[in-house]
């Protein structure tokens, strides 16, 4: 699961070493045309990678004796990370014409139920 | 005044052993030959009334009293002194004396080295006896009687004969032993003799002649047994003479050497005490087990419990017809088994606790239908089997250990997802109207 | 211009209503008849538990129902499997029980005392609403709600998902193919709308499918395959984000939730491809998102590499894995479903199952009739718009057909696809033919008064059929069908005229007539087939007398409840793992392996017990407590599925586990056949098997000659005897014969030759052993 977005994550420096301008162009253009709402979800998306990367690298590092909490940790991580970013292009305004039926309200509401389920499954899970 | 004392307690002792001595019944039939006089027996007759017995006698032949009456032994003990009879009375058939056996009826055999139903019916019971008219010969020790009568010491140890016993007069036929555990020989053949043809007696060349006529086998040794018990899987006690005038007055009478008398009265006795259950007769009267820390049984155990197993073991006592505690068991060992024992420990007696039995163990890492199985055999006792079925489970879902203190990380990281989401939730709808208005503006434009 | 004139004064509203009424008549109409075909079984037979498994569940449930919930998770059986025990609250799907304890506690609650076998019984009837309704709902996002009626109508009424939904055969399929059709449609209305909603609807149903059924697995590989494929189709949206994502992040966390499954989602290689998919989502999703912000050139190209390479490095990720041990390579059940002779050769277990068996062609037009021909028609009507729900229902399609090729069982999930594709096919067809308006091409020539009379008793006619079949729901369909195609045709495109179309009255009612005459007979073969090859119980056995009155044979309830009264409580009864769950349930008695065959050895030795002499079987026997052995003899009556006719799987399965001690060529003749008469082999003749099923049959036949019906082979006259064994009962045709297992003989004989010595037969003089040499 971690395995593809480790891998993204190191696509970074690696596209840096070769064109550092691209990078910069890319955060300046970030930051020009992305709403704060967006960033909002964008900083809680950084939050979770943080948290999930930390998991997983204790899980691989020190133990994985408990695997189901493990999992249900690492999952909470992942899923609630896919909802968010599901929430983030549902209320992308760039995305408008893709989802028709699902206003930025039904978006959220979508995203709380979600997760809830989500949350519920992770806590049954973890002890 | 003392002798006094002594008389009344033995008055009062027949008075409670007329009552009875076996463990298992007290009617007793004598399936006399008419060949034979009851006379010529009375030591041991008369020793077997005095201890309570009700003896019946009945000639092989009658048609009462029947053995076996419909489907119920009638007879607790049986004795066939019928070493030569060839033909009997219907009920008397060899497959219904083993029926016998297994309704716990006791039974002494008496042989004869003529051909017979019954020597047909020892093979069952895995003894192998010589070809017919061939008795047992020895010419040790130098002696006044015929090579046929032979004066056999007790060498054998077992616990149902009195100790120190004078050597017993024997005549009469000697069997090999086939290798059933359920045999418990009690008298074998002296080393120096055989088994030969008597008619034409002596001389080195019958050790050959029955060396041939044997086979590759050699009837001769102290490998032949000559009086042997043989105990059912079922606890039903049989006993093999090869010669019936071991029990005969003469024998019992005659001395071994000069002033000693033979032991042949007190070895009848004993032996005939061990086939009707008399001596060395044990039962288990009931095993419990439980948790450590509990008293009640369970109904199941979770894998690696620690149980305490404990089983009760009573002696029957002969002279007080009673039961009694017994704790001299210290071989006794506990098999937890499913398919193959699991754990094999043994059983020691409880200090203090007369008959009681008990270990205490941790059953072992692995779910299944357990039994505690106490299997006691040893030669000679009553086989001790006992067996108690319980389920091993796994433990319950709320049984495992839980949060675990290696797992803090993610713990904390699935709560501090849950708190993220709650923030991430409250900061978006705080922002949502600001958002809305802003987007509803941007429209407006 | 139209080929017949259509009511013009109904209003828009009046006409939308009576339209939703009709389909609500219809939906409740279909359901009746799904449900009413599926009770023949009760009113043929009688309110009864079906076949094997059910059993087993039907047991659970009743642990269930008396003890509650709790105490039936951490149920430890120590009655099956012997000694071995059997975790059940870990080795079960626990959804049907804890569905029918749900309804069995709320219809308590609501002071109805329902029996708790009456409710297992109707369980499966009940849910085939449910699947018709899924079925509907899943359709209408295909194509339109005709079609999904239509869908609807053949799910309900289908053979082939009727074999296994009768009334009291209560098995997880039951109520899995609802589940199934109901995450399915969840799925599809995500993908389409992009809704997270729909994505976590489809996640607690494929929850509650993992619970309920060992398919998901179909599920878990179908979703990830139609996204992969939509993927390489260049059709990724955020929409398919969003629906996978918040699917399978649910989904998977609450699978593991099952016992049963625990880790595997991310274990075994069967789920590995749901999480490639994942992972491969997040890489595009990630790389659209840069491309967003980003417009150099080269960086894209950049970006694109990066992605392929991130992929090819997951992928060989995983195979390192795998190669590793961390993930469990594939299972021998999934290798058998892509190479047909696998689990023949290494897991004969799999292979003994009759279900398991490669399908016939007959039985799929036995389960299909007309849908089979319907169906590749459906599909390629799929492909002519082939939206993104098209193309699920087009590899469901492919995927399924193939399955069901393979397996008998998996007939069952190509039922519903085969529902859908037809009904959209179909729906098509009716569509173009009522279609009112004609080409627009010369003059047109129809008279306008002769239509609107033969279009009054076109419809008079539909409405006599629906009044003949009311009960299937179809001939309502088929007025359905045309008030709404009048509608389509009347709102769409008035003002269009077409380019193609049918002319003339007559074509249409060919056409018609002809599509009404073969959904008639598809009716008439339902209902022909539910009543007379699926219904059947095969715990009571019916037969029709020579005046053609049916006589029923009940043995093995009869043997099952003789078991029940003569034996003692804790007895062990000894049977081929056929009739475990059926013991254990009618009989209440201890198995020593059951239908749930999760230890091959412990199978293996009940095989290599039937298939060895009697010395050698024994002490197997004593070993595992065996009090009766019991065995199903077809030969007296020609009960053909009777365990001569398994044995060579029993002797199979053995040899697996002792290649040493049993050769399946010693039970065949020199020439290689499979015999049971004077010229069968040794190892044949010994085994206990078949002294079991032969002993004292040839005392039947009084000197006659001995046939056994189901072979059809003559027996040698003189029968096989039975040392070790004694015959404890044998059912009136002679089809459950229980042996009781003899105890160790008094004398430690060994019961050969004490059975010899009891018949009076004169042993061989013995010597004494040999303990030293005579020297001469």
């Amino acid at each position: 699961m971690a395995g593809p977005k480790a891998s993204t994550a190191a696509s970074k420096p690696a596209s840096s070493a070769v064109d550092p301008n691209a990078i910069h162009s890319l955060w300046k253009a970030y930051n020009d045309t992305t709403p704060s709402r967006l960033k909002l979800i964008d900083s809680f998306l950084v939050f979770l990678m943080l948290s999930g990367i930390a998991q997983f690298l204790y899980c691989i590092l020190i133990t994985n004796f408990p695997f189901n909490a493990f999992l249900a940790g690492f999952g909470s991580c992942v899923g609630q990370f896919v909802l968010t970013a599901s929430l983030r292009t549902q209320v992308n305004p760039e995305n408008r014409g893709e989802f028709k039926d699902v206003s930025p309200e039904r978006a959220f509401a979508d995203f709380a139920l979600g997760s809830i389920v989500l949350h519920f499954f992770v806590f049954n899970f973890l002890g | 005044m003392f002798r006094i004392w002594r008389v009344l307690l033995l008055i009062l002792s027949l008075a409670i052993l007329s009552y009875a001595r076996s463990s298992t019944g007290n009617s007793l039939l004598v399936v006399l030959d008419p060949s034979l006089s009851k006379d010529n027996y009375s030591i041991f007759f008369k020793g077997l009334e005095e201890q309570g017995y009700e003896l019946t006698f009945r000639a092989p032949k009658d048609v009462t009293p029947a053995i076996i009456q419909d489907g119920i032994a009638s007879f607790a003990h049986v004795i066939l002194f019928t070493p030569e009879t060839k033909t009997y009375a219907k009920d008397i058939v060899p497959q219904a004396l083993v029926d016998l056996l297994s309704k716990n009826t006791n039974v002494i055999f008496a042989l004869g080295s003529k051909q017979t139903p019954l020597t047909s019916l020892a093979s069952e019971f895995s003894l192998i006896l010589p070809p017919p008219g061939t008795p047992l010969i020895s010419h040790f020790p130098e002696r006044d009687t015929p090579a046929t009568v032979v004066p056999i010491p007790v060498s054998f140890p077992s616990p149902a004969l009195t100790s120190g016993l004078s050597p017993v007069w024997y005549s009469g036929i000697p069997f090999a032993l086939g290798n059933n555990p359920l045999l418990v020989p009690f008298l074998n053949a002296p080393s120096e003799s055989f088994a030969a043809d008597t008619t034409e007696d002596s001389g080195a060349d019958a050790i050959v002649d029955a060396a041939e006529r044997g086979g590759e086998g050699l009837w001769a040794g102290k490998d032949m047994s000559v009086v042997t018990g043989f105990q059912t899987i079922d606890g039903g006690r049989a006993l093999f003479v090869g010669g019936i005038e071991l029990f005969s007055d003469e024998f019992a009478k005659k001395e071994v050497t000069k002033g000693v008398k033979s032991g042949n009265a007190q070895f009848a006795r004993d032996v005939a005490a061990w086939t009707f259950q008399e001596s060395l007769v044990l039962r288990v009267d009931g095993s419990t087990h439980h948790k450590v820390n509990e008293t009640q049984p369970g109904d199941k155990y979770t894998t690696n419990d620690h149980v305490v197993y404990s089983t009760h073991i009573s002696k029957y006592n002969p002279t007080t017809c009673t039961w009694e505690p017994f704790s001299g068991l210290t071989d006794m060992q506990l098999e937890f088994t499913m398919l193959d024992p699991h754990i094999r420990t043994s059983l020691p007696p409880v200090q203090g606790k007369p008959g009681e039995y008990s270990v205490t163990f941790r059953i072992p890492d692995r779910h299944g239908v357990f039994k505690f199985v106490v299997d006691y055999k040893r030669k000679g006792w009553t086989h001790l089997h006992s067996s108690t079925t319980v389920p091993v489970v796994p433990p319950r879902h709320d049984e495992y250990p839980r949060f675990l203190s290696a797992a803090w990380p993610y713990y904390v990281g699935a709560i501090s997802t849950s708190a993220g989401f709650v923030i991430f939730s409250v900061l978006w709808l705080a922002g949502d109207d600001r958002g809305s208005r802003r987007r509803k503006g941007a429209k407006a434009e | 211009m139209l080929a017949y004139s259509l009511p013009s004064d109904i209003s828009p509203s009046t006409f939308v209503n009576t339209a939703s009424l009709v389909r609500i008549v219809a939906l409740g109409l279909i359901s009746a008849a799904a449900i009413s075909s599926r009770l023949f079984a009760v009113v043929n037979f009688e309110s009864i538990i079906h076949e094997f498994d059910p059993w087993f569940n039907y047991r659970a449930t009743r642990v269930l129902a008396s003890k509650g919930f709790y105490e039936f998770w951490n149920w430890f059986d120590p009655t099956a499997w012997y000694p071995l025990g059997r975790v059940v609250g870990g080795t079960i799907y626990p959804g049907l029980m804890a569905t029918s304890g749900v309804i069995y506690n709320i219809l308590h609650a609501l002071n109805l005392p329902v029996d708790i076998r009456n409710i297992c019984v109707l369980l499966a009837p009940g849910f085939s609403a449910f699947t018709a309704w899924a079925t509907y709902m899943f359709t209408k996002e295909m194509k339109d709600e005709s079609a999904g009626l239509l869908a609807a109508a053949f799910i309900g009424i289908v053979p082939g998902y009727i074999s296994r939904s009768v009334a009291g055969s209560y098995d997880n399929e039951a109520i899995a193919i609802f589940l199934l059709m109901f995450t399915f449609y969840a799925w599809i209305k995500a993908l389409k709308t992009g809704s997270a909603l729909f994505g976590t609807i489809a996640a607690l149903f494929y929850f509650y499918m993992v619970a309920a059924w060992g398919g998901y697995a179909f599920i878990t590989n179908m979703i990830p395959l139609h996204a992969f494929v939509l993927l390489l189709m260049g059709r990724y949206t955020n929409r398919l984000y969003v629906a996978y994502c918040s699917w399978y992040a649910i989904g998977t966390l609450s699978s593991m939730q099952v016992p049963f499954v625990g880790f595997q989602p991310v274990r075994t290689s069967e789920h590995m491809a749901a999480l490639g998919i994942f992972g491969l989502l997040q890489i595009v999703a990630f790389a659209q998102l840069i491309r967003s912000h980003v417009t150099s050139k080269q960086f894209q190209d950049l970006l694109f590499v990066s992605v392929i390479s991130a992929a090819v490095l997951g992928m060989a990720a995983m195979v390192l894995l795998t190669y590793k041990g961390w993930i469990a390579p594939w299972t021998g059940r999934f290798y058998s479903l892509w190479d047909t002779g696998y689990a023949k050769k290494y897991i004969p277990i799999i292979a003994s199952v009759s279900e398991h068996q490669p399908t016939a062609w007959p039985s799929f037009f036995m389960d299909l009739h007309m849908l089979t021909f319907l169906f590749p028609f459906g599909v390629l009507v799929l492909f002519r718009t082939l939206r993104d729900e098209h193309v699920f229902v087009i590899i469901y399609a492919v995927m399924g057909t193939y399955f069901a090729g393979v397996m008998v069982r998996l007939m069952l999930t190509l039922t519903p696809c085969v529902c859908v594709a037809s009904a959209v096919g179909l729906s098509q067809l009716i569509d173009t033919f009522m279609d009112p308006r004609e080409p627009d091409v010369g003059e047109e020539e129809e008279k306008e008064d002769g239509s609107s009379t033969t279009a009054t008793p076109s419809k008079k006619a539909a409405k006599k059929e629906k009044n003949a079949a009311p009960v299937t729901g179809v001939g309502a369909i088929d007025d359905i069908v045309s008030t709404l195609s009048i509608a389509g045709g009347l709102e769409k495109d008035k003002s269009a005229k077409a380019k193609t179309g049918i002319f003339g009255l007559d074509t249409r009612m060919v056409v018609l007539f002809n599509t009404a005459a073969m959904l008639l007979f598809f009716v008439l073969h339902c209902t022909w087939v539910t009543s007379n090859a699926y219904s059947s119980p095969s715990v009571v056995l019916a037969s029709s007398n020579p005046d053609g009155s049916q006589h029923i044979i009940d043995d093995f309830r009869e043997a099952y409840y003789w078991l029940r009264m003569n034996t003692k409580e804790d007895a062990v009864v000894m049977s081929w793992w056929d009739y475990g769950y059926q013991i254990a349930g009618m009989a209440d008695r201890v198995t020593l392996v059951d239908n749930n065959t999760w230890n091959n050895t412990h199978i293996a030795t009940v095989g290599k017990a039937m298939s060895s002499p009697e010395e050698v079987a024994y002490p197997i026997l004593r070993k595992h407590d065996v009090d009766y052995v019991l065995v199903i003899f077809g030969g007296l009556i020609g009960y053909s599925g009777d365990d001569i006719n398994k044995f060579l799987w029993m002797v199979r399965i053995a040899q697996g586990v002792w290649p040493d001690e049993i050769q399946e060529p010693n039970y065949f003749t020199q020439q290689g056949e499979y015999r049971v008469d004077d010229q069968a082999s040794k190892a044949m003749k010994d085994s206990l098997m078949y002294k079991m099923s032969y002993y004292r049959f040839a005392e039947l036949f009084g000197g006659g000659q001995v046939v056994d019906r189901v072979r059809q082979q003559y027996l040698p006259k003189q029968g096989p005897t039975l040392d070790y064994l004694d015959e404890a009962f044998t059912s009136e045709n002679w089809i459950v014969r229980i042996f009781q297992v003899k105890k160790e003989d008094l004398l430690g004989r060994d019961l050969k030759s004490a059975n010899g010595f009891a018949q009076g037969k004169k042993r061989k003089r013995s010597k004494p052993p040999v303990k030293r040499r005579v020297l001469a």
